[in-house]
């Protein structure tokens, strides 16, 4: 039974929006200081190489340099301290990555900085990189690091007994996968303006999706007390997990040091595509049992991921695939191995879905290749499989509410008219043909047990009874701000415009965790819940003293106080004002991290109860057979989000999700050679423009969860993790021929279709 | 940029032509910049100095005598709304609609798409299968050259540094002809072409094709003419297995390249599909008008 | 460098400057006239970030120079609202959530200006034609064509 809620569900207008249309948001670059010199960061043409010499002297004695500043220079760690701390800010001995630093320059201007730039000298002696991330798992060869092996970690994440299983199964498929580099191409690049307070504070304003993190990396690297660094979100053009790890606002904070002027500096596109890091590109070796009426019986996965050469957020991400390996579905026995290969190619680290898209390609093509090998619908197969409420799907973890898979599939097929696909024409033109495929994942709502996961939040209540809310969660445009207003008034029976969410500020709010891992509705949502409640107990304690009413029968409305669903002449306003007056503290702070509550493995172990979302999206395509090209008629996405908090956010998140998945499966190919980036343009690297994306039908499942904001879980990933996989099987039953390869290009689509059949 | 790269804007085509006159490569003509701007920000173009011939007025589109003269400077959107070329060219319509996107179309002219001579030039092959012509101006002098010769290599033209390119003429022709132009890209807007052709040709009185023209772009150093698959439209009846096996002579007069868009058997795949479907196309389009 | 003087007009106001003739458009509304709305995103016309409206066509702002601006009349997003009844096409962006991180918004909403000054009443391909040179990585782009047809409408109503 669906609750009505005053503020949730409801329709709200973005945080900041009015800002955004008349071009008054001011993002990072948009600012402007006094005697502001312009940052740049001197790359490294090569992608591996020795520096034999690095001489700034020149660039030094320039009219207009501030400064220039190398390695030796930084007066603490010069190190990104993001997951693993092996990559320097600047690089001193040896070059890496075509993205590796060498230097930074501070000057009155652009044109300054840029000759700048040019008048460092540094000699180079390129060596040989390893490229291919099968070959750098050889003996023979090079190490990318001198001290260690290209092979970084083997995660592997297993229940059951895989070989038990395959006997049992009456059917085996065995495939091998492989998936793409995906660039971010967030509008905003990477962008930092840093400048010292007049306490000594340095202050920097980034583009960043984890000021806190921010916060201590940037503190470290200065050698000095965190409390003297203060980081600020602005607004933020887009994200995606580009933004995850520190980019550029390390350095800005360095040379705001070094000179004591505040410094821009803004990363060209070319620089963005260049550097930053990039979606895991993978090969999935798959192999699915299952009994000949369809239910799987066992599952092993074995996956490569390329890092690059910095570890960065790639164990994370290798050992996600490892813990979705078994895909949304109930399997009895199962092992995923996930390796993670260094490389001298382009880093790779978090980027939206964070390793499921890939996964969930290989796993969802297999169902598909089952089905047809049984002969069964791929839907059917799909509900057959579902994973249902406890049933496990890590070593330790059972999911702790399952439901949202089957109901999501079910108003899938319905809303795809699934059923009666076979009355439409499979060939609307002699040479065109379509096809339809279905394609469903999960994700976790938080990183997992026994892992630093939590939020800090704060409100404030002022004596008008109007609201700040002290976050230090970043909202890059998924709306997280907007969620936060809405739930705080929800609970304080505050109209929404009463409620003011700060810009992201670490000296204003406690850490809330970095904005990623779909994480935010979830984590923050509940510390605010907290936050408000105690100060929410504050006013119905007022009530009571005022009214002597029963304090079950008070609620907190509108702006008003109402007991037995009556309005009182007491506002919320008033209920503040009288707070004051009496000494009570207006101020609250709520601290969430998540309760996996006990569970009974099947081997009888003890393990835990893991929430868990569902998505399923069906895709309809037309394939050119003579061209190969591939034409989305539509998709339909729905998704298992407990309750909606704000409809439009939610499709816009949606929707969003869809057609960046749409572009991974489609168009979007980063071309590396020996290490470099050939297409670091956004004309060269190709998202899709409007008249790219069909029409997208969106809805979803509300199954309220427990212990989550108003039973609300995530939907900041799962569309994208599904989409290219509900693609990729449309196109496969368009032409009869497996897809096993993304991006499915015109090329690799003839490829398929003259291949031949088995 | 370049800070050291000076501007000027002369206010008359013979002024322009003067300064030309001493040109050793350092100057660079400016139109619409779509192509040179981001060229000069990559550091591919270091022209000491800018000519912006915008203000010389070589962006009319008239009918003069038996020719449509494009002035250089057009647009593509002026060249998407003209009233003329409806009538009298209108595959030129289509093609420029094709461009990037309207905020690119509004500034990119005619001449900067031809002179930069990308294999992938959007507007050479609907030209080249009207026979469009190309004058060169230069202090003192003009020349009149056929748009199939003008191309010499990627990125290089016939056009000399003390030269502008000022007017493309098409001869008017009195029949109707059957026309078609099909763009390959990797996405929907703003793409290069992967592939593209135009074809053109009209029937005479016995229903045999006469006049026949293939142009392709982006399979070749230049945009091509396919002649020996046009010599064997000519005085054919057409129809489906003569259009194969005219595309498939087609694929024989180009060489492309593999690039980040796509491999070189791809391109000559796509030479054939395309030739054949834009023949099969235009011979519909045409069979309903007449 | 030699610089040149220019006079145009942005948003109705007359400006005139002295600056190098070689220097983008995007550069003087953001540097000279602190008009930030247009964004650089890429800096070579791919992405339309930086459209502005020139002489009633949208433009790439970052591949507009200087000396080629003088007499010209431009409309910044910044003025926008008072163009006509065009403050209601960005509340129409508000109320449908035709954004979410809104770096491309402002050269949305000028691409969608321009298109709607030459024709009011757009079918869905021509409003998706319009603005197929706006790149948006957030939203698919379905909302925010959903919000230039509300405004469409609700102007032909009127």
């Amino acid at each position: 039974m669906m609750k009505e809620f005053n503020v949730i569900g409801k329709k709200l207008a973005a945080v900041g929006g009015q800002d955004v249309v008349t071009g008054k948001a001011k993002y990072s670059p948009d600012l402007e200081l006094p005697k502001m010199l312009v940052g740049k960061l001197l790359y490294s043409p090569h992608a591996c190489a020795r520096i034999i010499e690095l001489d700034v002297s020149k660039a030094r004695e320039l009219d207009g340099v501030a400064a220039v500043l190398t390695a030796e220079d930084i007066p603490g760690e010069n190190s990104y301290l993001y997951w693993y701390p092996d990559q320097p800010l600047l690089v001193s001995d040896q070059i890496r990555y075509n993205g590796d630093a060498v230097a930074i320059v501070a000057a009155e201007n652009e044109e300054i900085a840029t000759a700048a730039l040019d008048a460092i000298r540094v000699v180079y002696e390129p060596l040989e990189g390893v490229f291919d991330p099968e070959q750098a798992l050889n003996q023979g060869t090079r190490r990318v690091w001198d001290e260690k092996e290209n092979l970084h970690s083997h995660y592997i994440s297993e229940w059951g007994d895989v070989e038990l299983g395959f006997a049992q199964a009456d059917v085996i498929i065995e495939n091998t996968y492989s998936t793409h580099y995906q660039e971010h191409a967030m509008l905003e690049t990477e962008s930092a303006v840093a400048y010292i307070d007049h306490d000594g504070t340095i202050v920097v304003y980034a583009s960043t999706q984890a000021p806190h993190r921010d916060q201590i990396q940037i503190a470290r690297a200065l050698n000095i007390p965190e409390v003297m660094v203060r980081e600020i979100t602005p607004r933020i053009g887009g994200a995606f997990g580009a933004k995850d790890e520190a980019n550029v606002q390390i350095h800005a904070a360095l040379l705001t040091y070094a000179t004591q002027r505040p410094v821009k500096i803004i990363r060209s596109r070319e620089e963005s595509i260049r550097t930053h890091v990039k979606r895991h590109p993978a090969k999935i070796k798959y192999r699915t049992g299952a009994t000949i009426e369809g239910k799987l019986t066992a599952v092993h996965m074995v996956a490569y991921g390329d890092t690059g050469p910095y570890v960065n957020a790639g164990e994370e991400v290798m050992m996600t695939m490892s813990a979705y390996g078994a895909g949304p579905y109930y399997v009895p026995h199962a092992r995923s191995e996930a390796y993670t290969v260094l490389t001298n190619n382009p880093i790779c680290g978090a980027f939206r879905g964070f390793g499921v898209p890939q996964v969930t390609f290989a796993f969802e093509r297999q169902m598909d290749e089952l089905a047809n090998r049984l002969r069964m619908d791929p839907l059917d197969i799909r509900l057959l499989n579902c994973i249902k409420t406890g049933q496990q799907f890590q070593p330790k973890a059972v999911v702790r509410m399952g439901d949202g898979l089957r109901a999501c599939l079910e108003k899938a097929s319905q809303l795809s008219g699934w059923k009666e696909r076979i009355k439409i024409s499979r060939e609307p033109e002699p040479n065109l043909k379509r096809g339809w495929g279905v394609a469903t994942s999960f994700h976790k709502v938080g990183f997992d047990k026994n892992v630093s996961d939590h939020s800090s939040a704060a409100v404030n209540m002022a004596q008008d009874g109007s609201v700040v809310v002290r976050t230090g969660a970043s909202d890059m445009g998924q709306g997280a701000h907007t969620v936060f207003a809405q739930i705080v008034a929800e609970h304080l029976g505050l109209k929404p415009e009463h409620v003011k969410v700060i810009r992201p500020d670490t000296t204003m709010a406690g850490d809330a965790g970095a904005s990623v891992a779909s994480r935010v509705t979830v984590f923050s949502g509940n510390a605010l819940i907290k936050a408000a409640e105690t100060i929410r107990q504050t006013l119905l304690d007022i009530v009571v003293e005022e009214t002597g009413a029963d304090p079950e029968l008070i609620i907190l409305r509108n702006g008003y106080a109402y007991i037995e669903g009556e309005q009182i002449n007491l506002r919320i306003a008033d209920l503040a004002a009288k707070a004051y007056e009496r000494n009570l503290p207006m101020q609250a702070s709520g601290f969430y991290s998540m309760d996996f509550p006990e569970a009974e493995m099947p081997d009888g172990s003890s393990g835990y109860q893991h929430i868990v979302c569902y998505g399923a999206h069906v895709a309809q395509v037309l394939v050119d057979i003579e061209t190969g090209q591939v034409t989305v008629e539509k998709i339909i996405a729905v998704h298992d989000v407990g309750q909606v908090i704000n409809p439009k956010g939610l499709r816009g998140q949606i929707e969003g999700g869809v057609s960046m998945g749409l572009g991974y499966a489609l168009m979007e190919e980063l071309h590396v050679d020996q290490g470099i980036i050939q297409n670091t343009s956004l004309e060269s690297y190709l998202i899709p423009t409007a008249l790219d994306i069909p029409q997208i039908i969106v809805d979803v499942v509300e199954l309220p969860e427990d212990e989550t904001p108003y039973g609300a879980k995530s939907v900041g990933e799962p569309p994208t993790n599904i989409t290219p996989s509900a693609i990729a099987n449309a196109v496969a039953d368009a032409i009869g021929k497996p897809i096993n390869y993304l991006p499915i290009s015109p090329e690799s689509v003839l490829v398929a279709i003259k291949a031949a059949s088995e | 940029m370049n800070k050291k790269t000076t501007y000027i804007a002369p206010t008359s085509l013979d002024e322009a032509l003067k300064i030309l006159n001493n040109n050793m490569g350092e100057t660079k003509v400016i139109a619409g910049g779509t192509d040179l701007i981001p060229r000069m920000r990559s550091g591919m173009a270091t022209p000491k100095r800018l000519l912006d011939i915008r203000k010389l007025s070589l962006s009319s589109i008239k009918l003069q005598g038996d020719f449509i003269c494009i002035g250089a400077g057009a647009t593509h959107t002026a060249i998407m709304e003209s009233e003329l070329l409806s009538v009298y060219c209108p595959i030129l319509r289509k093609v420029a609609y094709k461009i990037a996107g309207p905020p690119i179309r509004n500034r990119g002219t005619v001449g900067g798409n031809l002179v930069n001579a990308s294999p992938a030039a959007d507007l050479a092959p609907p030209l080249l299968i009207n026979d469009a012509e190309v004058v060169l101006s230069s202090f003192r002098a003009e020349r009149v050259v056929p748009l199939v010769d003008f191309f010499t290599g990627p990125g290089e033209t016939v056009i000399t540094h003390k030269e502008i390119l000022t007017e493309i003429r098409i001869p008017v022709s009195t029949e109707t002809a059957a026309t078609c132009f099909i763009k390959l890209g990797k996405r929907n807007a703003m793409t290069i072409s992967v592939v593209h052709s135009a074809v053109r040709f009209s029937l005479d009185s016995k229903g045999k094709i006469a006049s026949s023209r293939i142009a392709l772009g982006s399979v070749a150093p230049t945009p091509v003419r396919a002649v020996k698959a046009e010599e064997a439209l000519e005085g054919e009846l057409p129809g489906m297995e003569l259009f194969q096996n005219v595309s498939a002579l087609a694929s024989e007069e180009v060489s492309p390249i593999s690039d980040n868009r796509a491999s070189a058997g791809y391109r000559l795949e796509m030479v054939y599909v395309l030739t054949k479907r834009s023949l099969l196309t235009a011979f519909s389009d045409y069979k309903k008008v007449i | 460098m030699e610089e040149i003087r220019v006079n145009f007009i942005v948003n109705g106001k007359s400006i005139n400057l002295s600056a190098d003739p070689t220097r983008t458009l995007l550069s003087v509304l953001r540097d000279e006239l602190e008009l930030k709305g247009a964004k650089e995103a890429c800096g070579q016309g791919d992405c339309g970030a930086c459209v502005v409206v020139m002489n009633d066509k949208a433009v790439n702002s970052c591949l507009v120079l200087v000396g080629q601006i003088d007499g010209a009349e431009i409309i910044t997003v910044e003025g926008l609202a008072k163009q006509g009844s065009f403050h209601k096409l960005q509340d129409h962006f508000i109320e449908k959530w035709a954004f979410q991180c809104g770096y491309c918004t402002p050269g949305m909403l000028m691409s969608a200006y321009a298109l709607l000054l030459n024709n009011p009443n757009p079918t869905e391909e021509e409003i998706r034609a319009s603005i197929a040179g706006n790149l948006c990585r957030c939203t698919g782009y379905n909302m925010i064509v959903e919000a230039i047809e509300a405004f469409a409408n609700e102007t032909a109503q009127n």
